[in-house]
């Protein structure tokens, strides 16, 4: 694709580029803001461990890590309340629609002559996402709140959750990101995002829909191992009859309607429910929020995503361990996967949102997130809020492996300033980094990109390679710095 | 440097064989409701257990012609919407299995499909995909790039293996976009930093050959507008311009329709629709070359007999795959049709499964891909042949 392709491309959306007229250098002027400052090598171990506790380090993360070491840097980032993250709530001022309520989205989605927007609401979240996964300083919540947001994956194409998604990213997943998990799974059951995207919405008395109840219990918290039954199913749907969503007057809020609800008695999970109306499925749920399968289910996760897959057993022991000795503190399972854990951490591929926002973070980039980075988001298979199934984006390296093309196209695109509203500074880096000829300057590439530089024999045959087919110095520097974001070393976190 | 962690297996080296059928799989990822496409209109239970989602028989005057079943053989009939097959049927190219399926009983979407594209009984089976075994127990003396491709982002479940599998969304953005001059560099610089790389070179290869085919040429039959039209139509590109490709896997996902299923038209319509249409399409865009092309579709299992209470139907359990190919023993419904009155159905109550999913598959491979090496493609499982399939 072209710069003018490009260009198509974002005049068709509208609703980018709203920062892109601001001077960035109001964005370094402001309290806490990304400045960029050298880089040295990095021990790979701590460089190993800031790829999983950030979307890819920058300079100053890594002089700060250094400085406080692994469990400072896990405590700090945990009380995330206390890092200030003026810079990047200013690059998200303008998406209007972040804080609004599920009625005024709808309000504002329903042209009236015109079909409703689909668009505009998703596009914005989309975009506000990546900008906090580029420029939060909050990088371990952010990292949750990805991770949250596949463990409860909600399309943004089935139905109204175009615009309840919205809702349910600031009240379930981003509210309850770090806090308890029994808060978070109490939160999405209750979110008409969620009851839509699973069908519970219209789970009515004498016909149940099972949808949800089923992935309640299979994918939210027990797991398919997990011990429960088809009849376990059957029952808990009962229970969740009449657990839908206004459709007039607070249009998109939560409602239980008693007049569909199945009122006999059920059982479920060997346990007899009894008659009580919306309490019944919050009796369930509290069960299932401290079941020792639960426990085991998220803990498993969670060190899959930051240690190993498969991942150490005796590490989601311990984790599962502090999740029912905590009634689910993530906080708390956390430091154990992260300071006990991590010396433990092998390589895994990074998944496409990683890699995008780690090259844009890693690089200092000036982005606004918008179309035309979405669309290298999409082409690698990694839209947000997009995967269409209920079980999240894959946590497998295996499943992202084979489709190198698009973040071969990201890194060269990246590299020569061809993405709209998407720009680096390749001779501002060199510059910091002190580097003066050709093999420091990749050197020095390497070692922001992959924690150290490449084995000089390698650097030289990099370079040979690219002066075989004509370039320039300038030329070479450019290619190369493409070639290590393109690089099967820069495709592992 | 780090390359590609795939599964491998030991196997015994290859056979050496030549190149079988083409292989396009097609997934119907959610869990297709099966009885309302190849409608059962000869069972009064199926109108019994779906008053508001059940297809009218093909002679019901109460409802519209174009809403009624279509009648294959006085039993069965296609969902209205799979017109455009009843030619490919009638020349007896397109073969029906219903009640087929897996062992598996969990209802679990992700547990389902996990175990049917590896094609094992349990995870503790090999985690390579079926495809992924059938490539690397046959030696075809193909070393094509495009040897096996996934459409869309990621490469499907089935396709992992010994043998790297690229994905490939767009024949016409498969390439680095950017002056000649730039592009030869980071070619060049790709090449030396994916040195020793197979899915690297590999990409680099595809790059190459795709940089040779035309994306616009002509092509013979009008596709849908979709993701998956676009499948088909690049895997017909790729057959016709001889590029080596032996299997390509194509998803079309949207069927888990717990709500506002819909009958002869509504949403479910709507996939089959693009289903039909697409296959259609293909089926004459490569004309040609349908002699040694099979087409399986499947999904990973079939849905509640009776409809629930929100004009949707539940997770069930037998399922029915479709084979169309110059070769396929078609204008004909296989296997044994197991009922759907009460102690017929299973479960909560499903469709019962009187076929293996590998039976088909498994027939298909020996059949058709020269490939015998069934146990290794199938642990665990002996594949019983269903008749479906001519052979070579």
């Amino acid at each position: 694709m072209n710069r003018r392709d490009f260009l198509k491309l974002t005049g068709l959306v509208a609703t980018s580029a709203a920062l892109a007229s601001c001077n960035p250098t109001i964005f370094q002027r402001a309290a806490g803001s990304p400045s960029l400052s050298a880089w040295g090598p990095l021990h790979p171990a701590d460089f190993r461990a800031l790829n999983r506790l950030t979307f890819g380090p920058r300079p100053e993360e890594r002089a700060r890590f250094a400085q406080i070491g692994l469990q400072g840097w896990v405590e700090e980032q945990l009380a995330f309340e206390s890092v200030d993250d003026f810079a990047c709530n200013l690059r998200l001022k303008s998406f209007d629609t972040l804080n609004m309520k599920a009625h005024e989205l709808a309000d504002m989605s329903d042209k009236i002559f015109d079909d409703v927007d689909q668009q505009t609401v998703p596009d914005e979240l989309r975009q506000a996402t990546l900008v906090r996964q580029v420029y939060s300083r909050r990088q371990l919540f952010e990292v949750m709140a990805e991770f949250w947001s596949d463990h409860f994956n909600i399309a943004t194409v089935k139905g109204n959750c175009f615009y309840l998604k919205t809702v349910d990213d600031r009240e379930v997943i981003r509210r309850n990101a770090l806090g308890s998990f029994r808060d978070l799974l109490w939160a999405s059951a209750h979110s008409p995002a969620m009851l839509t995207y699973l069908d519970n919405q219209v789970n009515h008395s004498g016909a149940p829909n099972e949808n949800y109840a089923r992935e309640l219990m299979e994918l939210h918290t027990l797991g398919v191992h997990g011990g429960y039954s088809q009849r376990d199913v059957m029952e808990l749907a009962r229970c969740l009859t009449g657990w839908t969503v206004k459709e007039h007057f607070w249009t998109g809020d939560f409602s239980f309607d008693d007049g569909v609800h199945d009122t006999g008695a059920k059982l479920v999970l060997g346990a007899r429910i009894p008659s009580g109306g919306q309490d019944e499925a919050e009796s369930v749920i509290e069960t299932l929020s401290k079941h020792p399968s639960t426990a085991q289910f998220i803990a498993t996760k969670l060190a899959r995503r930051f240690l190993a897959d498969p991942p150490p057993a005796a590490i989601v022991e311990r984790a599962a361990k502090t999740f029912l000795q905590t009634n689910g503190d993530i906080r708390a399972m956390l430091r154990v996967i992260m300071l006990d854990g991590m010396p433990l951490a092998v390589a895994r591929y990074k998944r496409p949102v990683h890699f995008v926002a780690g090259a844009l973070r890693m690089l200092n980039a000036d982005t606004d997130g918008g179309p035309a980075v979405q669309e290298y988001l999409l082409r690698m298979g990694q839209r947000a809020f997009g995967w269409p199934t209920p079980d999240g984006y894959p946590d497998h390296d295996a499943a992202w492996q084979g489709n190198l093309m698009p973040p071969w196209q990201f890194a060269f695109a990246l590299v020569r300033n061809e993405l709209a509203e998407t720009s680096i500074d390749v001779n501002g880096l060199r510059e910091i980094s002190g580097a003066k000829t050709l093999p420091e300057t990749i050197d020095a590439a390497a070692s922001l990109l992959l924690g150290a530089p490449l084995a000089p024999a390698q650097r030289n045959e990099w370079i040979a390679a690219a002066r075989a087919a004509g370039a320039t110095e300038d030329e070479t520097t450019a290619i190369l710095l493409a070639g290590i974001l393109a690089s099967p070393v820069f495709q592992w976190r | 440097m780090l390359t590609s962690v795939l599964p491998r297996l030991a196997f015994a080296p290859a056979k050496l064989s030549p190149r079988g059928d083409v292989l396009v799989v097609i997934f119907l990822r959610g869990a297709a409701d099966m009885l309302n496409v190849v409608v059962p209109h000869g069972e009064d239970a199926y109108y019994a257990l779906r008053p508001t989602l059940g297809i009218p028989r093909p002679d019901d005057k109460n409802a519209k012609v174009e809403e009624r079943t279509i009648d294959l053989d006085g039993f069965f009939g296609f969902h209205p919407t799979l017109r455009p097959l009843l030619p490919i049927w009638q020349e007896k190219q397109l073969a029906i299995i219903h009640a087929c399926g897996a062992p598996d009983e969990s209802r679990s979407h992700f547990k389902s499909m996990e175990l049917m594209e590896r094609g094992v009984d349990d995870e503790k089976g090999p985690a390579s995909g079926w495809i992924g075994r059938h490539l690397a127990t046959l030696n075809t003396g193909n070393h094509s790039p495009l040897r096996a491709v996934g459409m869309g982002t990621l490469p499907q479940r089935s396709l992992s293996g010994s043998v790297p599998v690229s994905a490939l969304r767009s024949i016409a953005d498969f390439h680095l976009g950017g002056d000649a001059r730039a592009v030869a560099q980071m070619r060049s610089a790709l090449n030396t930093i994916y040195n020793g790389d197979a899915l690297g070179q590999e990409t680099l290869n595809i790059m190459d050959i795709l940089q040779k085919l035309d994306p616009s040429q002509s092509i013979n039959s009008q596709y849908p507008a979709s993701d998956f039209g676009l499948a088909l139509r690049q895997t017909a590109m790729l057959i016709k311009a001889e590029v080596g490709l032996e299997v390509s896997a194509i998803d079309l996902g949207g069927w888990d329709t717990h709500f506002a299923q819909g009958g002869s038209t509504g949403q479910m319509a709507g996939l089959l629709a693009d289903l039909s249409a697409g296959l259609a399409a293909f089926h004459a865009d490569i004309a040609a070359h349908l002699g040694h092309v099979t087409v399986v579709a499947m999904s990973e299992f079939g849905r509640r007999a009776a409809e629930n209470g929100s004009l949707g139907t539940d997770h069930g359990h037998g399922s029915m795959m479709m084979v169309l190919g110059g070769h396929v023993q078609g204008g004909k419904i296989h296997g044994n049709w197991p009922g759907l009155r009460d102690g017929q159905l299973i479960g909560p109550g499903d469709l019962a499964v009187t076929t293996d999913y590998r039976d088909v598959l498994g027939e298909i491979c020996l059949k058709r891909l020269n490939n015998a090496a069934l146990g290794e493609i199938f642990p665990g499982y002996q594949p019983v042949p269903v008749g479906m399939m001519a052979g070579r």
